[in-house]
């Protein structure tokens, strides 16, 4: 039998790794971290395309993310778990189609709102929230890429941030249609993230943080960052 | 600069605010979405000394509110309180002070030992409770307060309501210490951490609130709210002078009756206006003077440039700190706050 990094005393202490229920939620929500490393190395790869300025950091930007799916993959093998791929899939469908609609289009505002800010800053809350309960192999490697993600969002709040006044009204519409999914994607994993002691609030907290700080640098009031943090939150 | 991280005194009062000030996501929502709102810096001002000097400072809501310590939902507490303290840290503030339960929940829950927040390590030095200032202007409103509502320190008894407490101690030792009463009551739910504070006094008696209201000429109420104890008017005495400084204070309206002066505990007037649009909303008499004293703290020491937290923990408090806090705090301008709200009506 092949060995296997065991919980340690820094780990949370009551949470059985092996079980079969961790395992199970597991395999949903690794499936979709994996899924989402692998769209934002292709939605990278995609803004490349339309902004040749900036396509040697953004292709660097996509190679990262495809170390990260490497890594979140060894997680699920240290675990002895198959990732479910077609349910995330199916999870990213909706958001994947309007980056899909928005990069055909040239939308490189919307592009971003998805990639560069939500997509972003939903990892850097669930990673964060993540890393305390995590088995001790996936924490390290969690820890490691939460890293790389701020630099990532950091691109999009730059570039956004330096064409505020032209972009403006297409954040907002991005924003308007696309948050509603995320909260609606969060709630639709409620039973994976309790079962991997993953606190939903804290998760949505430290979102609303990360996505109203960056939207703050960009250029927004504090009265607009609350307004357009908050849309949609209310029907999760 | 200095920081205010500060709290509504219930989900209906927030819900108020929020109304008031055009932010109606925050406003119709119930306490599940408080839970998950994050903080936000709502507010900035600037404060001038009598002497002359002007700080810059911001207020952060911490979106925190009673309702979760009542509910029992003390991670969420703590973690309200902890990115609020992220946000001031991230914004480069030199002092910011913890008003209300921020600070209640750091001396009960060991704050001290969570300090990494995502991508910060909250720097604990850049923190005051302003629990020291708050002690000081208790027991200034004591001393004054009974010399203009006609009772003879000398001949008064004193009864401190929640003795144990890091401001009820702090209370408790500069009585002791620094004023000639004839008795000092000490209330409060446990009775191991009383009977270490007689043990420290080398004075005063541990009491039961029953016997203590009937026989105190002067009450300092520093019970927090959950406490669940209250006071009926008519066992006390007349002329009984009660400092309330508990949160939310609301003894003004509960007990009322002749001879009866009721003093917002723990606030302070400061001798200047202050342009500020969050104070109108804390429920404080006069918002462009009156705040609370913990708030103030913050301001002493951005001041005087002490960028330390100079209150911290539980049960550090010495009447030396005390009066070393007095000193600024009659440098700058402020004042015990004094106006009865009995005397008033």
């Amino acid at each position: 039998m092949k060995t296997h990094d065991q919980p340690t005393a820094t780990s949370a202490p009551d949470i059985d790794y092996r079980s079969e229920s961790y395992r199970s939620a597991f395999s949903r929500i690794n499936a979709i971290v994996v899924e989402g490393e692998r769209e934002a190395h292709a939605n990278y790869q995609a803004i490349a395309a339309l902004l040749p300025e900036h396509a040697d950091e953004l292709k660097k930007l996509a190679a990262m993310e495809m170390r990260h799916l490497k890594g979140f993959q060894s997680c699920a093998r240290n675990l002895e778990v198959t990732p479910d791929e077609e349910f995330a899939t199916r999870f990213f469908a909706d958001l994947h189609g309007n980056f899909e609609r928005a990069a055909t289009a040239g939308d490189i505002v919307t592009c971003m709102v998805i990639q560069a800010l939500l997509i972003e800053c939903f990892a850097i809350a669930a990673y964060n929230v993540y890393i305390p309960v995590a088995d001790p192999f996936a924490r390290r490697v969690t820890e490691g890429v939460v890293k790389d993600e701020y630099l990532h969002l950091n691109f999009g709040q730059q570039w956004l941030k330096q064409n505020f006044e032209a972009v403006r009204e297409g954040i907002e519409q991005a924003n308007a249609a696309n948050l509603p999914l995320v909260w609606r994607m969060l709630g639709e994993v409620d039973g994976d993230t309790a079962e991997m002691r993953m606190d939903r609030e804290a998760i949505v907290e430290d979102f609303m943080i990360a996505y109203g700080e960056a939207l703050h640098d960009i250029g927004f009031s504090t009265r607009e960052v609350m307004k357009m943090s908050a849309r949609g939150l209310a029907t999760v | 600069m200095f920081g205010l991280i500060g709290h509504l005194t219930s989900l209906p009062h927030a819900q108020s605010v929020a109304r008031s000030l055009g932010y109606d996501e925050y406003a119709s929502h119930d306490l599940e979405f408080w839970c998950m709102a994050p903080p936000q810096a709502v507010d900035k001002f600037t404060i001038t000394s009598v002497t002359g000097q002007v700080i810059h400072g911001q207020y952060v809501e911490s979106c925190f509110l009673p309702e979760m310590l009542a509910q029992g939902r003390f991670k969420t507490a703590m973690r309200k309180v902890l990115n609020a303290m992220a946000l001031v840290q991230k914004r480069g503030i030199d002092i910011t002070a913890l008003g209300g339960f921020s600070s209640i929940i750091f001396e009960n829950f060991s704050l001290e030992k969570l300090l990494n927040v995502r991508d910060i390590t909250l720097d604990i030095r850049r923190f005051t409770t302003g629990n020291t200032h708050t002690a000081y202007i208790l027991c200034q409103q004591a001393e004054q307060g009974a010399e203009r509502y006609g009772i003879d320190l000398a001949h008064a008894t004193v009864a401190v309501v929640g003795a144990t407490g890091d401001i009820g101690s702090a209370v408790c030792r500069w009585l002791a210490e620094r004023l000639d009463l004839k008795n000092l009551l000490l209330v409060a739910r446990d009775q191991d951490r009383l009977a270490n504070l007689r043990e420290e006094l080398g004075r005063g008696s541990v009491v039961s609130l029953e016997e203590a209201l009937p026989r105190a000429d002067i009450i300092i109420w520093v019970a927090s709210m959950n406490q669940g104890l209250s006071i009926e008017p008519s066992v006390l005495r007349s002329p009984c002078l009660i400092i309330d400084g508990g949160y939310p204070k609301n003894m003004a309206s509960t007990v009322q009756r002749e001879g009866v002066y009721v003093l917002d505990g723990g606030m302070v007037e400061h001798s200047l206006d202050i342009d500020w649009k969050i104070m109108s909303y804390l429920n404080v008499p006069n918002p462009a003077r009156q705040f609370f004293a913990c708030f103030a703290e913050s301001m002493l020491l951005e001041f005087e440039g002490l960028h330390f937290n100079f209150s911290w923990g539980r049960n550090h408090i010495t009447p030396t700190k005390m009066e070393q806090i007095g000193v600024l705090s009659r440098k700058h301008g402020f004042r015990p706050l004094l106006e009865s709200h009995t005397s008033d009506r």
